[in-house]
């Protein structure tokens, strides 16, 4: 059928090329670096990483078979989901066995916020178009500034301090592209550093120490200082070539406890040195810029919030993440996209790469 | 094409602020590739010197676990300080040398500590722990010498102590460290490989909560392998404490009474759950655990035939013997089979087809109604009985009561016992027989149960035909005494028996205590309810092995008419019910109902022993 060529030829396989190698080399640094570790589990995550990989690929596939806007029609849907299951999370890690929750916390504790950023662009987009008439008029941002506090103070709450952090950012850059005024940011900031202890009056203790530890990572028991001076050794010892795979005796070692999730860069800079690192970087430029051409030659405003938040949501995180491995941003915890260790946040990345495909297909087709 | 115009002015400003963003993240990208380039290129040599002679050492330090209190704030489980050794062979300029001096320090084999240091797992930076809980000799010896012991070093470790040795120890608990078997499982990942966890019981059950957070100690060493600057320390945290429905006193009267004999004993509150005592013999020390377990005390403690590790109240499934004629005659009189003055002739023997069952007092006990019958624990009245009500009915008031499952306290695994299933099969089928109804209306044959299951049947009958879940921590605190959780009476159901049958099943143990089986229990001033069991042991394997004697059993509760505890006890292969077990509920009887107490933690509040004494 001559549909189904027009359709493969219409696919950015450069993109998609791209994407799906960022994820094979995050598997091939999990899996370089999880050698000496004594935990067997540790030993078997590139597997499920590259599990995840191939899940995420099919979803990304699936997407493209859909016609774009359908996107639009679920994007509150999708949205109000999400929330009612943070609202959930919320609401089990208070009545279940709370010390429990709060010592493991970790994993599927962060399941539904890594889906909401995704979800928050969409809803944004959405929202965006249908009033694209009413621009102009500042309190047109009311309703989308609190769409966006509402989920970030639920996953703040969790707490996972990175996640809301990325929340705030992928919805201010949408909001400040469509128009809204900086100085509106400063009146926000005020207003929420006048709110906070207030809140924080209803926390309880271990909560308010789970949140500090976040702040300042240096009361974290395993320290997070260490953590920085250490990953800067591997970042630094990989000189210019890098050590070679499967060489990275500081990323390997326990030096790194997290050196699958958010340091997984510092084992790919210890075994490619600078060049690695310069490609790693040239290929999230190659991703970017895709994506920002896809928003600067957008004919409808969802599209153009669309691939523009999806632009976004990866610059943050790369430059938050390569400049916390590389000790110039604070240890927060905000995973490298499509690299770091981790299910739900591959499956979403790799959602989000299938959404820009899609736009680029949808684009030739008209 | 002014429609075209308008369009794209409509998108300008938004495609300005695009461009401007692409410029924003192209200058971002280029600082990190600055800042890449400062690190890997301009400090690399630097930084690769630091990484091949890595001297930064990340030590954690074990947090204290959680208190554990009993119900009158008794301390029952403490932390005490230990010294641990440890070895980091990297910073040992020669391996040969320093096992030797410690060697001597140690009176030990330096061969043997030689292949310790070099035999490690794991990350290679842990240190290695070579002695745990060494003594204060060997302390003072190690610091004085620490100049020529490079890589040796010392560490203060909280140690889980119980004051009170054995006492209560299958019920706390024991705390030891993470096994290879457990760090491969995932239920474990987040623990470190040498870290302590509770491994049985309340220890086990509520580890997240008594744990506590681990602090950490950055430090960097010399080129010996000295500690030569402390960078970063983290305070650990210690863990919540518990507070435990237990009461101390009873617990040691218990233990005190059970001694030297191997079963359990259980006292709640009946109309709570609140476990006051629990006790089973013989008991093991965990403290043994919290210091160096040698493989001789393990072995000692696997092999031992009373199994001291096992917590009988909950894992010991038993005959219940004539305790069960507490649910044969409730199942009779719910059934409408007997009343009250139903009597029935007992002259030792009864004969079901060709069989003959015998009672256990020859020549039998002449004509009785029910309250006789249970007060002399009649074996002919009880056969008569349940013929009557029917296993169906049996079965049904023993499952209302809580027999044939888990009681729900939620430690360890925990027995179910045994029940005759509802429906069964016709003897046609091989299935159940008339003979098998009687034997199991006096508590033999398909019949087993567990004290806790006993205990809280016996609760239910006392308190009017409520089960409860049986509870032990009663809350949850922090060191600051702030609230993290609090736990209350937990119903499993009302039991479906009419709650006049209950109140007849009441007197007949009124009877058994004041006239009949179980008067060893009988206390002046005090009216206490009981029922004696006497369960037979079936030798079928034809060994010879251990003691024959029967299971003796005793239930009770106190007083009669506003039940304040509830008791089980059972003595394996002790004889009589009436003879060993009674006198032992007697004497906590007698134990409860003088201490003094503060008003009891949930609604049911305590001016009862007004009636003792």
């Amino acid at each position: 059928m001559s549909f189904s060529r027009r359709a493969l030829l219409s696919v950015d396989w450069r993109l998609l090329a791209a994407a799906a190698g960022l994820a094979a080399l995050g598997v091939l640094i999990i899996y370089s670096t999880s050698g000496m570790h004594a935990s067997l589990l540790r030993r078997s995550l590139y597997l499920k990483q590259a599990t995840w990989m191939v899940i995420g690929l099919f979803a990304m596939a699936l997407l493209c078979l859909f016609p774009y806007r359908t996107t639009w029609h679920i994007a509150y849907l999708f949205y109000g989901v999400l929330l009612a299951a943070l609202l959930l999370v919320a609401l089990l890690g208070r009545t279940g066995m709370g010390a429990q929750r709060w010592l493991s916390i970790g994993s599927f504790a962060i399941q539904p916020s890594e889906f909401m950023k995704l979800s928050l662009i969409l809803l944004l987009a959405r929202y965006f178009e249908d009033r694209r008439e009413q621009l102009n008029a500042p309190r047109v941002f009311i309703v989308p500034i609190l769409l966006t506090l509402l989920p970030a103070a639920l996953v703040l709450r969790q707490p996972d301090l990175g996640t809301a952090i990325m929340l705030l950012l992928i919805s201010a850059s949408i909001l400040i592209m469509m128009g809204l005024k900086i100085r509106w940011f400063v009146l926000l900031g005020a207003v929420g550093s006048a709110i906070t202890p207030v809140l924080w009056h209803y926390l309880h203790d271990y909560q308010k120490n789970r949140i500090l530890v976040f702040l300042y990572p240096d009361m974290d028991p395993m320290g997070a200082g260490y953590h920085v001076a250490q990953s800067k050794i591997a970042v630094g010892s990989g000189g210019l070539i890098g050590k070679g795979w499967m060489a990275a005796t500081q990323s390997q070692l326990n030096f790194l406890p997290e050196n699958h999730t958010d340091f997984v860069f510092a084992g790919l800079a210890e075994q490619g040195g600078f060049f690695g690192s310069l490609c790693l970087l040239l290929i999230y430029a190659y991703l970017l810029s895709r994506g920002l051409r896809l928003a600067r030659d957008a004919h409808d405003l969802f599209t153009m919030v669309t691939s523009f938040g999806i632009v976004s949501m990866f610059a943050w995180q790369v430059v938050i993440n390569i400049g916390m491995v590389t000790g110039i941003m604070p240890v927060v915890g905000i995973p490298l996209p499509l690299l770091s260790y981790g299910g739900s946040s591959m499956l979403m990345n790799m959602l989000a790469i299938g959404l820009l495909l899609s736009i680029q297909k949808s684009r030739y087709q008209y | 094409m002014s429609r075209e115009r308008e369009f794209s002015n409509y998108f300008a400003p938004f495609q300005k602020r695009i461009r401007v963003a692409a410029v924003v993240i192209s200058a971002a990208i280029l600082i990190l590739v600055l800042r890449l380039w400062a690190l890997q290129i301009l400090e690399g040599d630097h930084l690769l010197q630091l990484s091949l002679n890595n001297r930064l050492r990340l030590r954690p330090v074990e947090a204290p676990r959680g208190l554990i209190l009993d119900r009158n704030g008794q301390l029952m489980v403490e932390n005490l300080a230990s010294f641990d050794l440890y070895a980091t062979p990297e910073d040992m300029p020669d391996v040969e040398e320093v096992t030797r001096r410690l060697a001597d320090i140690l009176q030990s084999s330096p061969d043997e500590l030689r292949q310790r240091v070099s035999q490690r797992q794991g990350s290679q930076l842990d240190a290695v722990l070579l002695r745990k809980g060494v003594d204060g000799r060997i302390v003072t010896a190690v610091e004085e010498q620490k100049i020529d012991l490079p890589g040796v070093s010392l560490q203060v470790r909280p140690v889980r102590t119980y004051p009170n040795g054995g006492s209560a120890a299958t019920l706390l608990g024991y705390v030891a460290e993470v096994s290879q078997a457990q760090l491969k499982s995932k239920e474990f990942r987040d623990f470190r490989s040498g870290e302590t966890m509770g491994q049985a019981g309340i220890e086990r059950r509520y580890d997240a909560f008594v744990r506590g957070v681990d602090g950490g100690e950055q430090i960097e060493v010399d080129a010996l392998g000295r500690v030569s600057r402390l960078i970063q320390q983290v305070e650990p945290q210690s863990g919540f404490n518990l507070h435990l429905t237990l009461d101390n006193r009873l617990q040691r009267v218990a233990e005190e009474a059970l001694q030297g004999k191997s079963g359990a004993l259980i006292a709640v509150h009946p109309s709570t759950g609140e476990i006051l005592a629990m006790v089973s013999q013989p008991s093991y020390d965990p403290n043994q655990f919290s210091q160096h377990l040698t493989p001789e005390q393990w072995r000692k403690l696997a092999a031992d035939p009373h199994h001291p590790m096992q917590n009988k109240g909950l894992q010991g499934q038993y005959a219940p013997g004539s305790i069960f004629k507490l649910v044969t005659a409730l199942a009779a009189l719910e059934k409408g089979a007997i009343t009250p003055e139903t009597t029935f002739a007992c002259d030792g023997t009864f004969s079901l087809g060709s069989h003959l069952f015998h009672d256990w007092k020859k020549g039998g006990h002449g004509t009785l109604n029910l309250r006789q019958a249970i007060a002399n624990s009649c074996n002919i009245y009880f056969y008569n009985t349940a013929l009557k009500a029917g296993i169906g009915e049996i079965t049904r008031v023993a499952r209302e009561l809580g027999l044939g499952a888990p009681s729900g306290l939620g430690l360890g695994s925990e027995a179910r016992g045994v029940i005759p299933p509802k429906t069964t099969g016709s003897p046609e089928a091989g299935g159940w027989y008339p003979g098998n109804t009687v034997m199991a209306g006096i508590g033999q044959g398909m019949v087993t149960v567990t004290p806790i299951q006993a205990v809280m049947m016996v609760s239910a009958i006392a308190n009017g035909g409520t089960l409860y879940r049986p509870w032990v921590v009663r809350k949850v605190e922090t060191l600051d005494r702030e609230l993290i959780e609090e736990y209350g009476p937990e119903l499993v159901r009302k039991v479906n028996i009419d709650p006049d049958n209950l109140a007849i099943v009441r007197e007949g143990m009124q009877a058994v205590v004041n006239e009949g089986t179980g008067s060893r229990a009988k206390i002046p001033g005090l009216r206490v309810a009981g029922k004696t069991g006497t369960a037979q042991v079936v030798e079928n394997s034809g060994s010879q092995r251990g003691d024959k004697r029967d299971h003796a059993w005793f239930v009770a509760f106190a007083p009669a008419d506003n039940p304040q505890i509830a008791i089980a006890v059972v003595v394996e292969h002790g004889g009589f019910g009436g003879q060993v077990a009674a006198p032992i509920a007697k004497s906590l009887l007698e134990a409860w109902f003088q201490l003094p107490r503060e008003p009891a933690s949930v609604e049911v509040a305590a001016p009862a022993a007004a009636e003792g004494d």
